[in-house]
């Protein structure tokens, strides 16, 4: 019955060329579970390693099971810390995972974190130990100061990327960039758009003009305006540039020094920025629109006509971040002269106003469901939706495979029809087939969750604030979507009984978080017990949850899978439940 | 040293042909100006003089056999050319590799023995290219490769998750709940409590999942379970042998696997792990196939008390979720961490928005 296998003369080396072809995590993850020969080859050839969760699995696991790894990407918080949900000091450190790999890969060259914890202590053992250290992205991380960066700046000879975006940075001083030495020239990517103080210009100038292979440069809002074109001739081959302040005293000989600084940089493909905007400069950018295909205006205050104006210049964009500024007049425009536009994302001006301060609707998301064939990922906030809106983008566009919509204020039902909005997602999900990631809003009940159950088989991360009626539309989703990974819930009534009765999904999934709901201290105690794979992480600031009754609703929770046990960085205001196999003798 | 000397002292170097043996001991001729292109033969006739004559014919690695070496001969008489695009090599490389997977892999196998190197990368990156996107179990098929790594089929009860019998009849009962509550709509025409109805079924399944002896459903599912922890015994025999040979392997005492389709490493620390460790045959799981049927009544009662408990002050508990709303800082879970900005620069605000949003809450 044994056949022979084909691979069977192939030295390893050979497997391991072929493995070196391959380079996804899902298909690199196939391999390993082919059969025991390729599982070793391909552990000793993996290169890099994506750690969804850094609770999910401790480095000295990840140490021994890939002894040659050069790059790692590492996510702590769960996303609902974006909205302040998660406590302060929470976790998410990163410290034992680089003083760890600081002795076990000394040939490290890249790390990733996203919402991660990292102190300056960190960030100088990195700049120590690697010597051949190229990346460094920090995606919404905190605890770091600019000695940190400083550190990295004097001592990686060979580094290329370093990417703050959107990191809380404790700003000591804009000198920290002079540390990169004279000799230091092979920067590609920089990222300080977040940091608050002004860096020092003219080492900047000087640090463009010696890295010929730079192509990101992403200022923050400091830079003053009338700085940029120096800046942007020390290094016209850029790519991606994100502007400083978009504003000063109007003068024109600023204007056309921008404007030629803007016409040299013949291969720009991204702008970003865009603080406190005076349209009036806003022309000096066209001589790069036809080529843009990325434009982030989300911090840009332009009303909708000078907005019209820019984006009409731009036929090859393929992603837009704007404010609902752009109005629906604004995104029937973007709709007819946008064609290849694959992602839209369009935010709020004013999210905590009540009554709206712009003309924007379900009607322009629905002109660009219409006019942008490519149209694939959408985030789209507003105050009004219906169902009949919905139900033609689903149509209009059978591609989509993010969507999420906000309806600003929570339970908004349709506003034609004062009906929940079920039947409208109902449609998205049933049409968008290969839909990857949906965020709900508006008024919703059970129904909803049903038609996500049945239709979103692709479905791998789901976001509920205020919806359903009760467990049964929990029910609908754990048990019907069968790629789920990410599942965040805030504000549902949602309680123990679809939770205890889909155990063994949460083995599946990366995690679930649940705010404000209705699961009781019991069941997470129960499911902690019964789940040994299961960190199940009560969050609760009222006191430990053992001086209420075990009915008493928990604050948070969240569960996510490990096989790391219970971690051991807990704050006052965390407890993990515990696996108790007492119990299993009873 | 004259060309004719030279032509004395290595005769091999002027002759055209060069005799090689592959692995079925058959011995052919070929252009010494193609052979030459494989690093191997090339070595062969320069540093040790062979290949001159049908005695001294190159014996060629196991691996190279007529049919390959004809196929590596032919890719060497085309690539050789030096006339040719950059657009015909790669067109001719293309068509080249598209040949069934086993011819593939032994190409590959001949062409690294030959040191043959851009004949290598095309075949490596031509087996890459069939191995992306598949399923360990396709994978395993196209190659095949032993299916040895036990702790896989341990792996198909989490991964089925709708194939939980519990699951499925709590789907199934509902689905007939729903026909029955369409059927009462029709009839009565009378506004039906949505929430009530729920939690009524639920609770139903509930009981029904614990008092299901004289039930024909419950009766095949418990046939199944025996059906299942026999196979279940099976396999941790096997595996408990294998165990101790993968003992070298191990980390940490546990089997390291990938359970998911995503890259997060998760190591499967195994079911054999614990078996041996705490000495139970069973594990309490959510699985039914696994639990022991005391303890699966235990856990149902637990989950129906609770159940119990919480319907019993269920609308208070509606109340205070909503009145307590006031408290929240921003509802926003959809912006990457725009709101997180946007909530630090207007802080000040928050308490006005609360109380505002208290307002609202108090209208609806």
């Amino acid at each position: 019955m044994q056949r022979m296998a084909y691979t069977f003369s192939f030295p390893e080396e050979v497997l391991e060329h072929v493995f070196s072809f391959i380079e996804s995590e899902r298909d690199r993850n196939a391999i390993s579970l082919v059969c025991k020969s390729w599982y070793e080859i391909e552990r000793w050839c993996r290169r890099n390693v994506f750690v969804g969760n850094c609770y999910a699995v401790s480095p000295v696991m990840v140490i021994k099971r890939f002894p040659e790894l050069r790059s790692i990407a590492l996510k702590g918080k769960p996303h609902f810390a974006d909205f302040n949900l998660v406590p302060e000091g929470w976790g998410g450190y990163v410290c034992p995972w680089i003083a760890a790999m600081a002795c076990a890969f000394p040939c490290l060259e890249e790390i990733r974190l996203k919402r991660m914890v990292i102190t300056d202590e960190s960030l100088e053992l990195i700049a120590k130990s690697f010597k051949n250290f190229k990346v460094l992205v920090l995606t919404s991380c905190e605890g770091f100061t600019t000695d940190g960066l400083a550190a990295i700046a004097a001592n990686c000879r060979n580094l290329k990327e370093l990417d703050l975006q959107e990191s809380e940075v404790d700003d000591l001083s804009g000198h920290w960039l002079s540390h990169f030495p004279d000799s230091y020239t092979s920067l590609v990517s920089l990222n300080i758009s977040c940091l608050g103080n002004e860096v020092s210009l003219s080492a900047l100038e000087r640090l463009l003009g010696r890295c010929p292979n730079l192509r990101t440069l992403r200022l923050n809002r400091a830079v003053p305006l009338d700085r940029l074109p120096n800046l942007l001739r020390r290094c016209p081959q850029l790519v991606e540039l994100g502007t400083g302040v978009y504003s000063t005293e109007m003068r024109p000989e600023v204007f056309s020094n921008l404007e030629a600084a803007f016409s040299e940089c013949k291969q720009l493909k991204s702008l970003s920025g865009f603080w406190d905007v005076l349209p009036s400069y806003l022309p000096a950018v066209y001589p790069v629109c036809s080529r843009l295909t990325s434009l982030n205006l989300s911090y840009a205050i332009i009303q909708s006509p000078d907005l019209i104006k820019l984006i009409s210049q731009c036929p090859n964009l393929l992603r837009l971040w704007v404010l609902d500024y752009i109005e629906d007049a604004g995104l029937y425009n973007l709709a007819a002269s946008c064609k290849d536009l694959r992602e839209l994302r369009v935010f709020p001006s004013d999210p905590f106003g009540l009554e709206p301060n712009v003309a924007l609707t379900e009607k322009g998301l629905v002109s660009v469901s219409e006019g942008c064939p490519r149209l694939q990922s959408v985030l789209y906030f507003c105050r009004q939706m219906s169902n009949a809106a919905l139900r033609t983008i689903a149509q209009n566009r059978p591609n989509l495979t993010r969507f999420r919509l906000c309806i600003i204020e929570p339970r908004t039902p349709d506003y034609l029809t004062h009906e929940p909005l079920d039947s409208g997602f109902g449609a998205i999900v049933e049409h968008c087939k290969d839909l990857q990631r949906l965020s709900l809003s508006g008024l919703l009940t059970d129904r909803v969750f049903e038609y996500i159950g049945t239709y979103g088989k692709k479905l791998e991360m789901l976001s509920v604030a205020f919806a359903g009626e009760s467990d049964l539309g929990l029910h609908h989703v754990l048990s019907g979507c069968d790629n789920l990974r990410k599942l965040e819930i805030r504000d549902c009534p949602f309680g123990d009984k679809a939770l205890l009765a889909n155990a063994a999904k949460l083995e599946t999934m990366r995690s679930l978080w649940m705010s404000s709901c209705s699961v009781s201290y019991g069941a997470c105690k129960l499911l902690g017990q019964k789940m040994p794979r299961l960190n199940v992480e009560v969050i609760d600031e009222r006191g430990p949850p053992d001086s209420r009754p075990d009915d008493c609703a928990v604050e948070k929770i969240y569960i996510y899978r490990t096989v790391a046990g219970p971690r051991l960085d807990m704050p006052g205001f965390v407890w993990t439940m515990e696996d108790d196999s007492s119990l299993r003798l009873e | 040293m004259s060309e004719t000397d030279l032509a004395v002292i290595k005769p091999e170097m002027m002759k055209p042909y060069v005799w090689l043996q592959t692995s079925d001991d058959s011995i052919q001729q070929v252009e010494q100006e193609i052979a030459m292109f494989c690093p191997l033969i090339c070595q062969e006739i320069i540093q040790k003089g062979m290949g001159s004559s049908k005695n001294c014919a190159i014996c060629l690695p196991q691996q190279v056999s007529p049919a390959m070496l004809s196929l590596i001969l032919d890719y060497c008489r085309f690539h050789q050319v030096p006339g040719r695009s950059n657009k015909e090599r790669k067109s001719y490389d293309e068509k080249f590799v598209r040949i069934d997977t086993e011819r593939l892999c032994e190409l590959t196998s001949a062409a690294d023995s030959l040191q043959l190197k851009p004949l290598v990368d095309l075949t490596s990156r031509a087996l890459a290219r069939i191995i992306e996107g598949k399923t360990p179990e396709e994978i395993r098929d196209i190659f095949h490769l032993p299916d040895d790594l036990t702790e896989e089929e341990k792996l198909e009860p989490l991964r089925n998750i709708t194939a939980d019998p519990r699951i499925r009849l709590l789907n199934r009962l509902y689905a007939k709940k729903r026909k029955e509550l369409k059927e009462r709509e029709r009839l009565k025409n009378v506004e039906v409590e949505e929430e009530h109805v729920d939690d009524r079924s639920v609770d139903d399944l509930l009981s029904f999942i614990n008092g299901n002896d004289g039930d024909p459903k419950g009766v095949k599912t418990s046939k199944n379970k025996k059906k299942n922890r026999r196979k279940k015994e099976q396999q941790k025999n096997s595996s408990l042998k294998e165990a101790s040979e993968l003992n070298k392997k191990e980390v940490n005492g546990h089997d390291i696997r990938h359970q998911s389709s995503e890259a997060e490493i998760i190591s499967e620390t195994s079911y054999l792990h614990c078996a041996e460790d705490d000495g139970f045959t069973s594990k309490p799981e959510f699985d039914d196939d696994e639990i022991d049927p005391a303890l699966k009544e235990k856990i149902d009662r637990e989950v129906e008390d609770f159940a119990r408990r919480l319907n019993s002050d269920w609308p208070e508990r509606m109340q205070e979720l909503l009145s307590s709303g006031q408290e929240r800082k921003t509802v926003f879970f959809t912006a990457d961490g725009f709101i997180r900005r946007h909530a630090c620069m207007i802080s000040p605000f928050v308490t006005v928005f609360s109380l505002i949003h208290h307002v609202f809450r108090a209208e609806c």
